[in-house]
């Protein structure tokens, strides 16, 4: 994992903490949670497109310089899912309702036209490009309604979900349906580096979903543990659509780097506020039920932060929270702790990564959206 | 043996015919045609199932042992396959590819074929296999609300669906990895397709089962030859098809093998729905679905009211059904005999597409599958 400076071991928690001794002294404590109050009061209502940021320059909302790209991406979307089953098409329509974020359409979208600008000035998304959009939205819905049947929830962005209305049979089809259509379109772009780029994603949504089964004993193994499924599960799918678009807008191998690396790194980013959210938040804003990841015996940031300032947490880490009971204690403790400062400082630290990645490529208003976009990641409170 | 009395048939008849005195048995035809492939199909590619993992599924499907959950059967049904009919796509597929020969298209496409088929259409085959199997797994999951406390435990259930999804899925993912491989973008548009069908097949399938207060659908044949290919045809079609693709044959012949693959593998689903009705009579009646050929067939000859009207009556108390009487009642309509003839029917179909092949060992094995799954005692 990437650690900087001190530490000689290779120890993630000593890398990621301050401090030289991996505990917090009160004053750097007050430093950190200065930071991220900093950042929680930094507010950007999404129609202004003037208030001052971290960024110097001038930016504009992300979701302003994309809308144009993504409208009616949903519609596109439904489209592709030529189904002649009614009752099936309304399940596989159910997600693209354009309530959704469409947080990861949007990275895709500026991302090519960053790409575009820097090599050759063109501000124009290609059609091929705008399919990734597409797909990768499909990709991931897929991959939610097979995981709400894994977890058996029964409420997603505010409402229910498929394996609740449906049952868990039809959920399971729906998902296999959208994530093939996803696939007749990555196959129609005609271009198989792109289709093996996207097909990494579908690969790595497994593993990492297998990698949620097991644990590890050990508490420095623990955190990369995390770290590689949060990378799985979450950041292959921006990375690897990222560097597909930029594959498409420009041949030069370093972009297709950065864009990668932008993409992996937000995205370990954007899991980790959201680990952070299932404590912090409260059920109705949220959507979704909170201390869901407790509740299904998965240790996240906050947790194996907390773990190590109340190592009474361990065994529970162990049981997966089994124990009647467990649950409670493991949220108090969190919240007594500085999990959620550590884990947000972290997300911090990979969106400057993120940052810094997107900057090697030439000015433009979209590259300062994506900056900007990493900053949002940090504020998001659903 | 075989292949003598089938080159008599051949010049007697002048191409290929559908021989009234059937052909040699099934697990026979099996053995023969992985000879001719050069390698036992009848493992998956080990290295899938070897996978880490597989391999803590397989640990964790213990757990089921005792409780309900389909998963279980259908671990077993790969282990305990009476018919022979595992990886009998993969089988079709590499007989297909070996039958059409090598690439007409560029010389320097003569790369690494082995007993006559190439390593990418052996990867297809392979991959075909996969997306079967992942659909069996995804077959076998339960709907929670339903279930009754006669089912066992809610968590074992749960924790079945968790294993089915999760299996299911890998086998997929690895399907489309290889897939990507293969670095055709027709091949993964085509096969990616008939995923699709699948899924639309399998849920017409589903949703027949969750009716309440009617055992049979109000369809005639022609939708049921529809579903019936999503189902149990389309991906066999399509990966024959795509084996030629890879091959880089004509579309005539890309064609001809989607033909063979569709009428081949409706063939043999008649062939499965007749089976309670032709087998000599036995001490047991095997139970049949409501919703196969004959019974639909039967349905079609004599009125869905009739049809309805001999379900009541075969239901005693607590509407269990006595499946000897609805047998007798089909087996005394013109169902039966309905079913058998468009079996052959899409048999013959699939032997004439074969035709358009050129004589080889491997296109007589072909033949002999069709010959296997129409005949009838």
């Amino acid at each position: 994992m990437w650690c900087e400076g001190r530490g000689k071991e290779r120890n993630p928690f000593r890398c990621f903490c301050l401090g030289n001794q991996g505990n917090l002294t009160s004053n750097k404590t007050t430093l950190l949670k200065n930071a991220v109050t900093r950042f929680h009061h930094t507010s950007t209502s999404r129609c202004c497109s003037c208030s001052k940021t971290i960024s110097d320059e001038k930016y504009q909302d992300p979701f302003q310089l994309g809308r144009k790209d993504l409208k009616n991406l949903y519609e596109d979307i439904k489209k592709e899912l030529l189904v002649s089953a009614a009752e099936l098409k309304e399940m596989c329509d159910y997600y693209f309702d354009g309530k959704g974020k469409a947080f990861r359409p949007m990275i895709v979208v500026l991302m090519a036209r960053a790409c575009n600008i820097h090599h050759n000035n063109s501000k124009e998304v290609q059609a091929s490009q705008r399919s990734v959009a597409i797909i990768a939205e499909m990709i991931h819905t897929a991959s939610l309604v097979h995981d709400d049947v894994i977890d058996d929830a029964n409420s997603r962005r505010g409402k229910r979900t498929l394996n609740q209305i449906w049952g868990e049979r039809k959920a399971v089809l729906a998902g296999d349906f959208i994530l093939s259509a996803a696939s007749v379109a990555l196959a129609r772009i005609g271009n198989t580096t792109i289709i093996s780029v996207l097909t990494q994603v579908i690969e790595d949504l497994v593993r990492g979903e297998f990698l949620q089964l097991g644990s590890k004993e050990n508490e420095n193994e623990r955190f990369a543990h995390y770290l590689e499924k949060t990378f799985k599960k979450t950041a292959s799918l921006i990375a690897n659509s990222c560097k597909a678009v930029s594959i498409l807008g420009c041949p030069d191998p370093k972009v297709h780097e950065i864009a990668y690396q932008y993409g992996k790194n937000v995205g370990i980013a954007f899991q980790l506020i959201d680990d952070v959210l299932d404590f912090t938040s409260c059920a109705d804003h949220l959507g979704k039920p909170t201390a869901a990841d407790l509740k299904l015996g998965l240790a996240t940031g906050p947790v194996l932060f907390a773990c190590r300032q109340f190592p009474e947490m361990n065994a529970m880490i162990m049981r997966r929270f089994s124990k009647p009971g467990d649950v409670e204690r493991a949220r108090k403790y969190v919240l007594q702790s500085d999990g959620v400062q550590q884990t947000t400082y972290l997300a911090q630290r990979y969106c400057h990564a993120a940052t810094r990645e997107i900057r090697k490529l030439r000015p433009s208003p979209e590259r300062e959206a994506l900056v900007h976009l990493t900053e949002m990641v940090l504020m998001r409170d659903k | 043996m075989w292949g003598a009395l089938l080159r008599r048939g051949l010049r007697g008849a002048g191409g290929l015919r559908w021989l009234s005195s059937g052909g040699p048995p099934w697990s026979q035809v099996v053995s023969e045609a992985e000879k001719i492939v050069g390698y036992p199909t009848s493992f998956m590619s080990l290295r899938c199932l070897l996978s880490d993992e597989l391999s803590n599924i397989a640990m964790q499907v213990r757990k089921l042992v005792g409780t309900k959950h389909p998963l279980l059967d259908t671990a077993r049904g790969f282990v305990y396959d009476s018919r022979n009919n595992l990886q009998m796509r993969g089988l079709v597929v590499l007989l297909i590819s070996k039958a059409a020969g090598p690439s007409t298209a560029e010389l320097s496409f003569q790369h690494d074929m082995v007993s006559g088929i190439y390593s990418s259409q052996r990867s297809l085959a392979e991959i075909t296999e996969l997306i079967h199997t992942a659909f069996l797994v995804h077959r076998g999951i339960v709907n929670i609300g339903e279930l009754k406390s006669c089912d066992g435990p809610l968590k074992d259930m749960q924790f079945g669906n968790k294993m089915a999804v999760l299996s299911g899925d890998f086998l997929l993912a690895n399907a489309c990895t290889s897939l990507a491989q293969l670095q055709n973008t027709k091949v993964v548009e085509l096969i990616s397709s008939a995923i699709g069908d699948l899924v639309q097949g399998i849920y017409y399938e589903n949703s027949k089962s969750s009716e309440e207060n009617c055992l049979t659908d109000d369809i005639g044949i022609s939708r049921w030859k529809e579903q019936v290919f999503l189902s149990h045809s389309a991906l066999l079609a399509k990966s024959c098809q795509a084996a030629m693709e890879l091959a880089k044959h004509s579309a005539e012949i890309q064609d001809m093998a989607f033909q063979y693959g569709k009428h081949m593998s409706m063939s043999h689903k008649l062939h499965s729905d007749l089976q309670p009705f032709v087998k000599e009579s036995s001490s047991d009646t095997m139970a049949f679905s409501l919703n196969s050929a004959p019974a639909i067939l039967h349905q079609e000859f004599c009125g869905r009211e009739a049809w309805l009207k001999q379900i009541r009556e075969a239901q005693g108390k607590g509407n269990i059904v006595d499946y000897k009487k609805l047998q007798e009642a089909i087996k005394a309509g013109k169902g039966v005999t309905s079913a058998i003839d468009l079996c052959r029917c899409h048999g013959n179909r699939a032997l004439a597409a074969l035709e358009r092949f050129p004589p080889s060992e491997a296109r007589d094995a072909l033949a002999n599958i069709v010959y296997a799954v129409t005949r009838f005692p």
